[in-house]
């Protein structure tokens, strides 16, 4: 049996499904977050992480009235790019030829606090990701 | 400010980071918590007491406010809080586990401890439904 999620990261549309009731994948989502809020009461080490390319491409802004729900439901805290995450991003994206999310989402699934899930709707793309960072990095679909 | 602004103005400050300026606050912690924790830094074993302090604080804040968030959410749309089942399904399936595939024993175990044991939590139901799984007929 796989060890216990330490940390999910969200993709753009597990931030898409968040962010709105009428998502057709809203409440998929929430069951995904309720049950990370219900271990983390016991393990408050568990951790949501949402990179910031990823709030970019979702048109998450977390200071718009229109954030408040997924800002309030996700739990989710930035993960910044800095200048070595974006080298290590950069040469992810010409190894696989992924998008230039893809890749900053592999960079923080390898520098997280593993066993890493990455939630997505793009799982070919994320799972040959996953396959080629460094760790215990898995992929979910929503 | 109401509850609502109130709890958004938690979640920003935590969006903050760790980026915002630092206050000196007075805390009473035991001090055989304080004498360990310098003695495991001392050991190279740990970081410095305020890191355990400020991290330990961090986490915990974040889970209660992911809390609050949820509770908030279900208290402006009922209708939307998952079911049991389908909570312990999806933690299911973060921890590939064997019974990401098995909604059938999650939903018998999560009816079985609604019935039974109404506080019951979604990894309450992944417990139950493992062992509803191990005496399964080969």
């Amino acid at each position: 049996m796989a060890a216990s999620v330490e940390t999910v990261i969200l993709d753009a549309e597990a931030a898409d499904a968040l962010s709105s009731v009428h998502h057709p994948k809203h409440l998929v989502a929430l069951s995904f977050v309720e049950g990370l809020a219900q271990r983390r009461q016991r393990r408050p080490s568990i951790k949501v992480l949402v990179p910031v390319a990823v709030r970019v491409e979702a048109g998450w802004d977390r200071s718009s009235p229109a954030a408040a729900i997924v800002n309030r439901v996700s739990g989710a805290r930035d993960v910044s790019l800095t200048g070595a995450a974006a080298d290590r991003a950069a040469e992810l994206r010409m190894a696989l030829d992924v998008s230039v999310v893809d890749a900053t989402v592999a960079e923080a699934a390898e520098s997280a606090a593993q066993p890493v899930v990455i939630v997505t709707s793009d799982v070919r793309d994320m799972t040959a990701l996953a396959a080629h960072v460094k760790g215990d990095v898995r992929v979910v679909a929503i | 400010m109401s509850n609502e602004a109130t709890l958004d103005a938690v979640v920003a400050a935590l969006d903050v980071g760790g980026t915002d300026e630092t206050v000196v606050t007075s805390v009473r912690v035991p001090a055989a918590l304080r004498d360990a924790a310098k003695a495991l830094q001392a050991l190279g074993a740990g970081p410095s007491f305020n890191e355990v302090l400020v991290q330990g604080a961090r986490d915990r804040v974040e889970a209660l406010a992911h809390r609050a968030g949820l509770d908030r959410h279900y208290g402006a749309y009922p209708e939307l809080r998952p079911s049991l089942g389908s909570v312990a399904l999806a933690l299911a399936r973060l921890d590939a586990s064997e019974l990401a595939d098995r909604a059938d024993l999650i939903d018998q175990a999560a009816a079985e401890l609604a019935a039974t044991r109404p506080t019951a939590g979604a990894d309450d139901v992944l417990t139950y439904a493992a062992a509803l799984l191990a005496h399964e007929p080969v």
